[in-house]
């Protein structure tokens, strides 16, 4: 008898809670859209990803150091070259395709992509002499004003291609004696890296044909102490990084190249022990005058192993102002690195395992992990 | 010690830096030719940068740690179908290459190896092995292991790479 009223109040709660789940509203029908990019931001950065297991399929990421999210993505191809135009509004992707997918008939094509909406626009067919290498600025690249794009050939023989972005068409080849890739500077100046050390420099004439060429003097020997080919952008030139830490600081700006003098990022004590080593050897923030490398413990042969640690220096100074550890924080060897060009910058590190850090710049706390941003990523630049 | 490849480095940056491209590859065809009985000029390709997977063992070829393989970079042909010096079944050698000496800790010798690529399928992506002795960048494309060295084929796509004795490196 004392079970009755018991089993009315269950009995009254069930239906109760039966009444208040039976009443969600279905979700409405959705329509299928296409995402539009926000503004751009200087903490955008495009990750140059190799796709090193499948390397016809090479892509670079859109990501964003703020929110943490993919934006979007460019396809890449074969062995690419990639950079970005000066204002930023378009990326340049020098590349191979073959007609039957990984094999067939060869073409090789420079593509553009408006930045604004990760669209195509446009393409310029190359003759069968892109060079294929790791990532580099100086596979492909703009001139200042945006009036050509170069694209780096070796086929071994080394030479250039001008192009015209606008027309879409290629206006002629430079022969480079030997020298190789593509440092734009000006509206109308190409430099190449010699095996002497020297710097070779093309002029060229409005409609893009050779109108003057000169050698630098030896900037270094690369049999005692090679430069990477991973230049570094200043506001007027571009900063190599020897194998052993030496700073080679280069202004552009001028008809003719200019070298600063030569400093180095290691001790006496730490030079041949300590040294340099990535797909992407370095970044400038600019307006700041800091220099962040990875560096690793490592002797001959240890060019690309990544570093264990982020140095930060004064480029006025020459002074290391920090050493950032980068296994404590949760992170495999760096092997590439951006920093933003804003008054809040941040780092990007891309490590061996594919992740990429975003750091504060000015401090080292890491940020945030962005876990396997493809699966190689060697190279990242920024608006 | 003077080897193959300090001959070929020093006569390829002369021929590089002193004459036009067209004589430059009269040169390279005249050295093509003339080393048909030896793989090629410098070799090897895009890639990665750090001492690698493979198999355990320093004195197999599947290892990233034999001693052959000291400055190669890619994927090693032996753990794609192939050996440490023959292309897998279906892959073509590239004709062009590059050049290094190893040392055999087995022998004490050292060697001069040609890093070929294997070329006409996509990444093997087994067994990628990158190291660097004495690499140097792709303005001495000679010592460069960065460049797709199937650039030259008539199917430049990339797939793995050998590392061939050429001879006795002299002391």
């Amino acid at each position: 008898m004392q079970r009755a009223p018991l089993l009315i109040a269950a009995a009254l709660c069930l239906s109760a809670g039966a009444a208040t789940q039976a009443a969600p509203a279905p979700l409405a029908a959705e329509k299928l859209t296409v995402e539009t990019l926000p503004p751009q931001s200087p903490h955008w950065v495009y990750v140059f990803d190799a796709a090193f297991d499948n390397e016809i399929d090479q892509r670079v990421h859109l990501y964003d150091g703020d929110s943490y999210r993919r934006l979007g993505q460019i396809d890449a191809g074969f062995t690419p070259g990639f950079n970005l135009s000066p204002d930023g509004t378009k990326s340049v992707i020098a590349t191979t395709y073959y007609s039957r997918g990984s094999r067939g008939t060869r073409t090789d094509v420079v593509e553009f992509t408006d930045n604004t909406t990760l669209a195509p626009a446009g393409e310029i067919v190359l003759p069968n002499k892109r060079v294929m290498t790791s990532p580099n600025i100086f596979s492909v690249a703009y001139s200042a004003d945006g009036h050509f794009v170069y694209a780096a050939y070796v086929t071994p023989a080394a030479s250039f291609g001008v192009l015209d972005p606008v027309q879409k068409k290629v206006l002629g080849e430079i022969d480079t004696a030997g020298c190789v890739l593509v440092i734009p500077s000006g509206p109308n100046r190409v430099s190449s890296l010699c095996e002497s050390g020297r710097l070779l420099t093309v002029t060229l004439t409005n409609d893009g044909h050779e109108s003057a060429r000169a050698m630098s003097e030896p900037f270094f020997d690369a049999d005692k102490d090679p430069v990477f080919v991973q230049g570094i952008p200043t506001d007027q030139g571009y900063v190599f990084l020897s194998f052993l830490g030496e700073v080679h600081a280069i202004d552009f700006s001028g008809a003719q190249p200019v070298f600063a003098p030569v400093w180095s990022l290691v001790s006496a004590e730490e030079k041949g022990h300590w040294r340099p080593g990535a797909e992407q050897v370095g970044a400038l923030h600019r307006k700041l005058g800091r220099l962040y490398v990875p560096m690793h413990a490592g002797g001959e042969g240890t060019h690309k192993d990544g570093g264990t640690e982020i140095w930060v220096f004064d480029m006025a100074t020459h002074k290391r102002l920090a050493r950032w550890p980068v296994h404590a924080g949760g992170l495999a060897n760096v092997m590439a690195i951006q920093v933003s060009q804003d008054a809040a910058p941040i780092v990007f590190a891309a490590t061996a395992t594919a992740d990429v850090a975003v750091m504060d710049a000015l401090t080292g706390h890491v940020k945030h992990i962005e876990k396997h941003l493809g699966q190689t990523p060697w190279m990242m630049l920024n608006p | 010690m003077r080897s193959l490849d300090q001959i070929f480095e020093h006569s390829s940056r002369s021929l590089a830096q002193r004459t036009s491209r067209r004589s430059l590859l009269a040169s390279l065809g005249q050295l093509l030719t003339g080393a048909a009985l030896l793989p090629l000029l410098p070799i090897d390709r895009a890639g990665r940068a750090y001492a690698a997977e493979g198999k355990a063992k320093a004195d197999s070829p599947q290892s990233c740690e034999y001693w052959k393989y000291c400055a190669i970079d890619g994927f090693l042909c032996s753990c794609c179908g192939g050996t440490s010096s023959s292309c897998p079944p279906g892959a073509a050698p590239s004709p062009i290459t590059w050049i290094g000496t190893c040392h055999n800790p087995g022998d004490g010798r050292d060697y001069i190896v040609s890093y070929n690529d294997c070329c006409g399928k996509t990444s093997c992506g087994n067994c990628e092995c990158n190291r660097n002795e004495r690499e140097k960048p792709m303005y001495r494309p000679s010592r460069n292991n960065d460049l797709n060295w199937c650039m030259a084929n008539a199917d430049s796509n990339y797939h793995c790479s050998v590392s061939v004795i050429l001879g006795v490196a002299e002391k």
